[in-house]
């Protein structure tokens, strides 16, 4: 089911990381989700700290112009995630409702071709890593499955984003966030001890969310044990992990 | 897993066989309905809503535990609210997701009952986990948007037997009422709209987990402790439990509540 659909796409990801001769990044999540859901092009932006986000990846030029225009608004489907909790996805930004949404950039955008722009939050709850943006040269909604890929993909790409991000690394991509594939195959992300185990770690480690989660990953690989479990053990106050010991992560 | 003594965290209701067959306390209809119909004015909460809703659910159908399960357009079960924080009790709606009561009423769209009493179990692993946990009987009742499922009221009750009409009428309407405040009044004509609502609900749910977490280490108190401070202190400040809850696991402090800026 939702795992095995996981592993195909992640291995597709591999396959282009691969194919390029570097590490998985969310770059090449971004490549295979334009694929997937069959649009036109697509961007990942990534959270720069206090600083505005930064263009991390773009398929092709009107991909380029639909982040940056966004970026420079502050207005459009990829500005809506980032303030809110949710998707934002404009799948007609010919129509009324959109042009109310994106007054501004609605019109802009469809003079440049973009009937359709999708946008989904690269999130775990309030680890916030970026954007990932799609876009298509015609309107329609994103049907059922393809919505799915996408959110299972927006997943990858947090995880290698949170990964690059929790080795000090610049770019993702560079970190060895490709070095925990057999954890990336198999996500299961969405298990409320996960949650609350990262939130329990943020006090035993001092550490923000995404330091905390990146630990319990590295910690679940490091122990060959899969991460529900992990996280079990520490809601159930049977682990702790302790502050400063990096080698649990090294590998 | 750990499903044990589930039932020993959960308040007392003694829903006897009987009770079952009386009418159900209207005033107690009337004020509920009242007063989630009240809770949906212009930005309300929509976790505070599910979370009060569920509460509601089990003083009503006199359960023992009830959950707001929604199907994830990934293709899981993913938990929305629930009266009971307890590990446990969420525990039972997650393994839904391979089989079960949730799971057959997302695939069928129709109310699904399963009496754990009987021997014949469609869903033996299941069955066996929430007997363990002290429930004799559960309902899915679906959470329906035109011709779509987006999720299920799920009630455990600790007595035995299934819903008499009047119980499920009530357990309907509360399912409803819970599609209702989820999706809010929003053009839900378009159902991506709807996949936006529903996302929103479910990150705000990791949002509060996390929130969860960090209280409970910080104060050493379990996660149902940890939920209702939050929710508490959202209510007193008048914020959403999600923006308290963020702000909190975002600050490199583990104050809480924070202190005033």
């Amino acid at each position: 089911m939702p795992d095995g659909r996981h592993t195909v796409l992640w291995g597709l990801v591999v396959a282009r990381a691969a194919r390029h001769g570097r590490p998985a990044s969310a770059g090449d999540v971004c490549e295979v989700a334009v694929t997937s859901a069959r649009v036109s092009g697509g961007w990942v932006t990534v959270a720069g700290g206090p600083g505005p986000d930064f263009l991390m990846h773009v398929t092709d030029p009107v991909s380029e112009w639909l982040a940056d225009l966004q970026l420079t608004l502050g207005e459009g489907p990829c500005h809506d995630v980032q303030i809110s909790e949710g998707l934002a996805l404009g799948s007609d930004l010919g129509d009324a409702q959109s042009g109310r949404r994106w007054p501004v950039f609605a019109p802009a955008a469809v003079q440049r071709g973009a009937r359709a722009v999708f946008a989904f939050p690269l999130t775990i709850g309030s680890i916030r890593v970026g954007v990932m943006g799609l876009y298509r040269d015609s309107a329609g909604p994103l049907p059922a499955a393809q919505l799915r890929d996408c959110l299972l993909l927006a997943d990858t790409a947090t995880v290698l984003l949170i990964e690059a991000g929790s080795h000090g690394v610049e770019e993702a991509g560079g970190g060895d966030g490709a070095g925990l594939p057999g954890q990336s195959a198999n996500l299961a992300l969405h298990r409320a001890e996960i949650d609350q185990a990262t939130g329990m770690l943020t006090v035993q480690l001092g550490a923000t969310a995404a330091e905390a989660f990146a630990r319990l990953r590295a910690y679940a690989y490091a122990q060959d044990r899969r991460l529900a479990d992990v996280a079990r053990d520490i809601v159930a106050r049977r682990l702790r992990l302790p502050p400063d010991s990096p080698a649990d992560g090294d590998h | 897993m750990i499903i044990e003594n589930a039932q020993a965290a959960l308040p007392r209701y003694c829903p006897a066989s009987d009770k079952r067959t009386i009418m159900m306390d209207s005033d107690l209809l009337v004020a509920t309905f009242v007063d989630l119909a009240d809770t949906m004015v212009a930005d309300f909460d929509v976790i505070d809503f599910l979370h009060m809703l569920t509460s509601r659910s089990v003083e009503l159908l006199a359960v023992s535990a009830a959950g707001v399960v929604l199907a994830d357009p990934r293709g899981e079960l993913r938990v929305a609210a629930a009266s009971s924080e307890a590990a446990g009790v969420v525990e039972l709606f997650q393994i839904q997701n391979d089989q079960g009561p949730c799971l057959e009423c997302f695939r069928t769209a129709r109310p699904v009952a399963a009496d754990l009493n009987s021997p014949d179990q469609r869903w033996p692993r299941f069955a066996e986990s929430a007997t363990r946990a002290g429930f004799r009987s559960v309902h899915a009742l679906p959470m329906r948007l035109r011709h779509e499922v987006i999720g299920a009221l799920n009630l455990f009750g600790s007595g035995p037997g299934p819903f008499g009409p009047e119980d499920l009428r009530v357990g309907q309407a509360l399912a409803d009422v819970a599609t209702i405040g989820l999706l809010q009044e929003r053009s839900v004509r378009r159902s991506e709209t709807a996949a936006e609502q529903l996302q929103a609900a479910l990150t705000s749910r990791v949002i509060i987990e996390q929130a969860k977490g960090k209280l409970a280490e910080r104060l050493s108190i379990d996660m149902e402790r940890a939920f209702t401070m939050l929710r508490d202190y959202a209510r007193a400040s008048n914020q959403r439990i999600t923006d308290v809850a963020r702000n909190f696991v975002d600050s490199a402090a583990a104050d809480f509540p924070p202190s005033p800026r």
